[in-house]
C-alpha cells in the first residue's frame, strides 16, 4: 500500500514553553486506511493533528524540527489553506467552527473556496448530508442543532471538500452517547471511502475498529499497531492515561485466557472454554437508597424557557437525601442540566415548587443560596478571572462576606481537597485543563455548600483527572457534602454515584440505585444511553459488583456486600 | 437574550436582492432625513413597520423593544435641552424648553428609532452570507465585507457566552440582585475577563478553522447562493428614489415638515 501520510522525525515546541509538544515522530500512514491517535491530554494529540495540515507551524507558531508530507505535499512549506486541498480537519471545539447561517451554508463553505460552480457545489452538499444523516435539516438554522448533529456537520462540511485526508480531533467529545455512537457508525462508513482517516480519542472502546493504533505519551511515539497489539497491553494503555479496555482488564484480572477487544468476543470466549458456569440474575443483592434528611426537593415542577413553545421540564417530583451521590443522566436536550439549575435558583420553576431545605427557592436571593447549593459550570473558563488562583478560590466567600478566619481556613480546605495546595500564587489561565477544572470546584468548595453540583465534571479530562476529579468527589462525598454530578460518562455513574436518575425529553424516566439502574439496559436504551463495556459484560454475567476489582472479588466467590 | 436577527421565512423582502436592500435602507436613511417634524417621521417609521409586518418579521422588532424605547425616551428627554426655539413653555435657572425644540425632540427619537428599524429590517430578511455578497458585489473589498458579517454573526455567540458566565459567576455567590453601586462595580472583573477570554479564544479557534477548509481572504471564491436582479428588485428601488424625490420637493420646495429650519 502507498502511503498518505509520512511523518519523519517531527519535533515541535510551541512558542514560549520549554516542554516539547511533539518529540522525534516517525510514521507512516497508508492510503485508505484509518489510524486512531491515543494519549494523555497534554500528550500531543492536537499538535500531531495539526501538524498534518500545516496549522502548526504556519498558525500554531514554535520550534519546528523534521517534516510531514500528506499526499506528497510537504505542510511546514505550504500554506494552510493550499493544504486544505490534500487534508481536511475537523478541530476539537466543533462548535466554534459552525459558522454560518444553516446547514446548507455550512455545507458550501469549503467548497465556495475551491471555487465550485453551484451544480457541482448543490450535488456534494446533498450527497454528503446523506451521508452524514441531516439531509432532513437542509435549512436548518445551525444554532438550533444538538450537539450530535453539530458535530456530524463540522464532519460533513469537511468531508464535502472531498480531501483524500480527514483528520479528526476528539470527535466523540463533548457529546452525548447517542451522538457519540452515530459518530463511530459514520467512521465505519467512511472507511469504505478509500480515504486515509486519522482520528484522536480519549476512549479505547473507540478504537477497537482502527487499523492502527498510535500511542502518545508526553509528545513521543510509545507504541503503534494494530488493535490486537496494542490495545491489549492494559498497563501501556493506562501508562498512557487512557482508561484500558474493560474486557482485557477483567480477563487479565481473572488470568483467564484470550483477549477479548469487545464484549461479544468476550462472551464468546467465556462460552468456549467454559470460564464461568452460568449465574441467576434474580439473585444479585444490590443496596437500597440512602435515607437521611431531604436537602432538595421538587413539587410538580414544571419549566418552559421564555422562547420555548413546550415545557423543558414537566412534573418533577424529586427528592434528595444530605449526603447521596447522584448521577443525573439522559441524552442533551432532555432537562438535566435544566433540572439543576433550578437546584440553586439560577431558574425559577414556572410552575410547582422548588425547595431547599424546606424553604422555596422562589422567596430566596440567589447569592443566599450560593451558601446552600454550589454549581460547577462545565467549562472552567466562563468563571476563572483573578491573576492567582488563591484570589481565585477566595472570591466566592468573600464576597458571601465571611470572616478573615474563616475565609483562610475554607480557602486551604478547599486547596487540599482538589489537591490544589501550593498552587495559591499560580496564574489559573496558564494551568492546564483538568487543573483549571479542579480551580473551578475548589473555589465552589470554598464557600463549604452543603450541595455541589458539576455540570460534565470530566468532559475534556483525559482518564488520569478523570480519576483525580472523581476521587476527589468521592472524598467530599465522605466528608458529607452531598454531590450531584450531570455526566455524559457513563462509568463515572456506575463507578462512584449511588443512585442514578435517567431522564428523557423533560421528564424523569427512571430514578433508583446506580446499580439497579445500569441492570435494566432497556429503560437505559429508551434514554438513549448505554452502559459500558464492563457493566455490559456484569450484566450478562449477572454480578452485582459496579467496578472491576468488586467484580473479581464476586466472581472469585468473595463477600463485597461487607 | 438571543441576539440572532434572522427570521427564516420566505416572502417577498426575502427573495429581493441584497443589494437592493442595502441600497434600499440607505434610501430609508435619507428620507429620515429630510425632515425635522415629528408627524413626517412618524409617517416614515409607520411605513417601515407597514414592511415588517409583510416581511412577517414583527417579532423582531419585539426583541430590540427595550433597547428602542431606551433610544426614544433618551433623544425626547435630551434634545429639549440642546436646542432653542421661539415657544418658551419652561424656563429654569438659564435652561429653557420649547414647544419646537420639545417636538424637535420627539423628531429625532423617531428619526433613531427608524434608523434601528429599517437596519433590523435588513438583518431579519437577509442571511448573513447574502449581506456579504450584496456587499461584495456593491465592490466593497472582500475583507471588509467579510469582517463586518463576521461581526455581526459573532454578537450572539458572545452573548451567549455572556449570559453563561453571568450564571456561572451568580452561582458563587455574586451579587447581581442589588441594585447598590459599589458592588456593582465589584462585579466587573468576574464577568469581563471570562468573557474577554472566551472571545479570543474563539476567535482564534474560528480563524484556524477557516483557514483549514481553505478560506483565504484574497482569494477568488464562488458563492452558493446567487441572488439576481429581478425587475421586483428595480420596481422597489424606482418606487423608493421617487419617494425620496417626493420628500425632497416637499422639504426644499415647499417647506413642509420642518421644525426648526436650517436644520438636518
Amino acid at each position: 500500500m502507498t502511503s498518505s501520510i509520512v511523518f519523519d522525525h517531527l519535533s515541535f515546541s510551541y512558542q514560549n514553553t520549554t516542554a516539547p509538544a511533539l518529540q522525534d515522530i516517525s510514521g507512516e500512514m497508508s492510503r485508505g486506511s484509518f489510524t486512531m491517535v491515543m494519549g494523555h491530554s497534554g500528550a500531543g494529540k492536537s499538535t500531531l493533528c495539526c501538524a498534518i495540515n500545516g496549522l502548526v507551524p504556519r498558525f500554531l507558531r514554535g520550534d519546528y524540527v523534521g517534516m510531514v508530507m500528506a499526499e506528497g505535499m510537504e505542510a511546514g512549506k505550504n500554506s494552510v489553506p493550499d493544504m486544505a486541498r490534500a487534508v481536511g480537519i475537523v478541530l476539537q471545539d466543533f462548535e466554534a467552527q459552525l459558522f454560518s447561517t444553516n446547514v446548507e451554508l455550512e455545507m458550501a463553505f469549503g467548497l465556495e473556496n475551491q471555487c465550485l460552480p453551484r451544480s457541482a457545489m448543490e450535488e456534494r452538499i446533498h450527497t454528503f448530508l446523506r451521508v452524514v444523516g441531516l439531509e432532513e435539516l437542509l435549512r436548518r438554522d445551525t444554532a438550533t442543532l444538538s450537539g450530535g448533529q453539530k458535530q456530524r456537520l463540522a464532519i460533513g462540511s469537511v468531508l464535502a471538500m472531498e480531501t483524500p485526508v480527514l483528520v479528526m480531533d476528539e470527535p466523540t467529545t463533548d457529546i452525548d452517547p447517542e451522538g457519540r455512537r452515530h459518530i463511530l457508525s459514520l467512521i465505519r462508513r467512511l472507511r469504505t471511502q478509500e480515504r486515509t482517516l486519522v482520528v484522536t480519542d480519549l476512549d479505547a472502546e473507540a478504537a477497537v475498529q482502527a487499523d492502527q493504533v498510535w500511542l502518545l505519551k508526553d509528545g513521543q511515539l510509545l507504541a503503534k499497531g494494530t488493535p490486537a497489539e496494542t490495545l491489549t497491553d492494559s498497563s501501556l494503555v493506562e501508562s498512557c492515561g487512557i482508561r484500558p479496555l474493560a474486557t482485557i482488564a477483567l480477563f487479565q484480572a481473572m488470568n483467564w485466557p484470550g483477549q477479548p477487544l469487545t464484549v461479544d468476543a468476550a462472551m464468546a470466549e467465556i462460552d468456549n472454554q467454559g470460564l464461568l458456569c452460568p449465574r441467576c440474575p434474580e439473585s444479585r443483592a444490590i443496596s437500597a437508597l440512602t435515607t437521611g434528611k431531604v436537602i432538595l426537593e421538587t413539587r410538580n415542577l414544571s419549566y418552559r424557557y421564555p422562547a420555548g413553545s413546550t415545557n423543558a421540564l414537566s412534573d418533577i417530583d424529586l427528592t434528595i437525601q444530605e449526603g447521596d451521590f447522584v448521577a443525573m443522566l439522559g441524552q442533551n436536550g432532555s432537562g438535566k442540566t435544566t433540572l439543576a439549575k433550578h437546584f440553586n435558583g439560577l431558574l425559577k420553576p414556572t410552575a410547582g415548587d422548588m425547595f431547599v431545605r424546606g424553604r422555596p427557592v422562589n422567596n430566596c436571593r440567589r447569592h443566599e443560596l450560593a451558601r446552600e447549593v454550589g454549581y460547577v459550570f462545565q467549562n472552567p473558563d466562563h468563571q476563572i478571572f483573578a491573576s492567582t488562583v488563591g484570589e481565585e478560590v477566595s472570591f466566592g466567600p468573600r464576597i458571601l462576606g465571611m470572616d478573615r478566619k474563616t475565609l483562610e481556613r475554607n480557602i486551604a480546605e478547599a486547596l487540599d481537597a482538589t489537591g490544589l495546595s501550593g498552587f495559591e500564587d499560580k496564574n489559573p489561565f496558564l494551568l492546564n485543563r483538568g487543573e483549571r477544572q479542579r480551580v473551578a470546584v475548589a473555589s465552589i468548595l470554598a464557600v463549604k455548600p452543603a450541595v455541589i453540583i458539576l455540570d460534565e465534571p470530566t468532559t475534556g479530562l483525559d482518564y488520569v483527572h478523570q480519576l483525580d476529579t472523581m476521587e476527589m468527589l468521592k472524598r467530599l462525598n465522605q466528608l458529607g457534602h452531598t454531590i450531584i454530578v450531570i455526566t455524559h460518562a457513563m462509568w463515572i455513574a456506575e463507578a462512584y454515584t449511588r443512585r442514578s436518575i435517567l431522564m428523557k425529553e423533560g421528564r424523569i424516566l427512571l430514578d433508583g440505585p446506580t446499580a439497579s439502574v445500569f441492570s435494566d439496559e432497556t429503560m437505559l436504551a429508551a434514554a438513549s444511553l448505554a452502559p459500558s463495556d464492563l457493566i455490559r459484560l456484569r450484566n450478562r454475567l449477572g454480578l452485582a459488583a459496579m467496578t472491576l476489582t468488586d467484580m473479581v472479588k464476586e466472581l472469585r466467590g468473595e463477600n463485597i456486600l461487607k | 437574550m438571543n441576539l440572532t436577527f434572522y427570521n427564516d421565512k420566505a416572502t417577498w423582502l426575502h427573495r429581493l436582492d441584497p443589494r437592493t436592500k442595502i441600497c434600499g435602507v440607505l434610501l430609508i436613511f435619507v428620507i429620515c432625513l429630510c425632515f425635522n417634524h415629528p408627524l413626517f417621521i412618524a409617517a416614515i417609521l409607520a411605513g417601515v413597520l407597514a414592511i415588517f409586518t409583510t416581511a412577517k418579521s414583527i417579532k423582531v422588532l419585539w426583541k430590540l423593544r427595550f433597547l428602542l424605547v431606551l433610544l426614544f425616551v433618551f433623544s425626547v428627554v435630551l434634545w429639549p435641552f440642546f436646542i432653542k426655539g421661539k415657544t418658551i413653555l419652561l424656563e429654569w435657572h438659564g435652561l429653557e424648553v420649547s414647544r419646537e425644540s420639545l417636538l424637535y425632540g420627539l423628531a429625532m427619537g423617531l428619526r433613531l428609532t427608524t434608523f434601528v428599524s429599517a437596519g433590523l429590517l435588513l438583518l431579519a430578511t437577509t442571511k448573513n452570507e447574502e449581506i456579504t455578497n450584496g456587499l461584495i458585489r456593491l465592490g466593497i473589498p472582500y475583507p471588509v465585507a467579510f469582517a463586518l458579517a463576521t461581526a455581526i454573526r459573532l454578537a450572539p455567540t458572545f452573548a451567549d457566552a455572556g449570559a453563561t458566565i453571568v450564571q456561572a459567576q451568580v452561582s458563587r455567590g455574586l451579587d447581581l440582585d442589588s441594585k447598590n453601586i459599589f458592588s456593582r462595580f465589584k462585579r466587573f472583573a468576574p464577568l469581563s475577563i471570562p468573557i474577554f477570554i472566551s472571545a479570543m479564544r474563539y476567535t482564534n479557534f474560528l480563524a484556524m478553522a477557516l483557514e483549514s477548509k481553505g478560506f483565504r481572504p484574497d482569494a477568488p471564491r464562488t458563492s452558493y447562493y446567487e441572488p439576481q436582479i429581478t425587475g421586483k428588485d428595480w420596481l422597489v428601488l424606482g418606487f423608493l428614489t421617487l419617494i425620496l424625490a417626493a420628500c425632497l420637493y416637499m422639504r426644499i420646495a415647499l417647506h413642509w415638515g420642518i421644525i426648526i429650519p436650517g436644520r438636518l
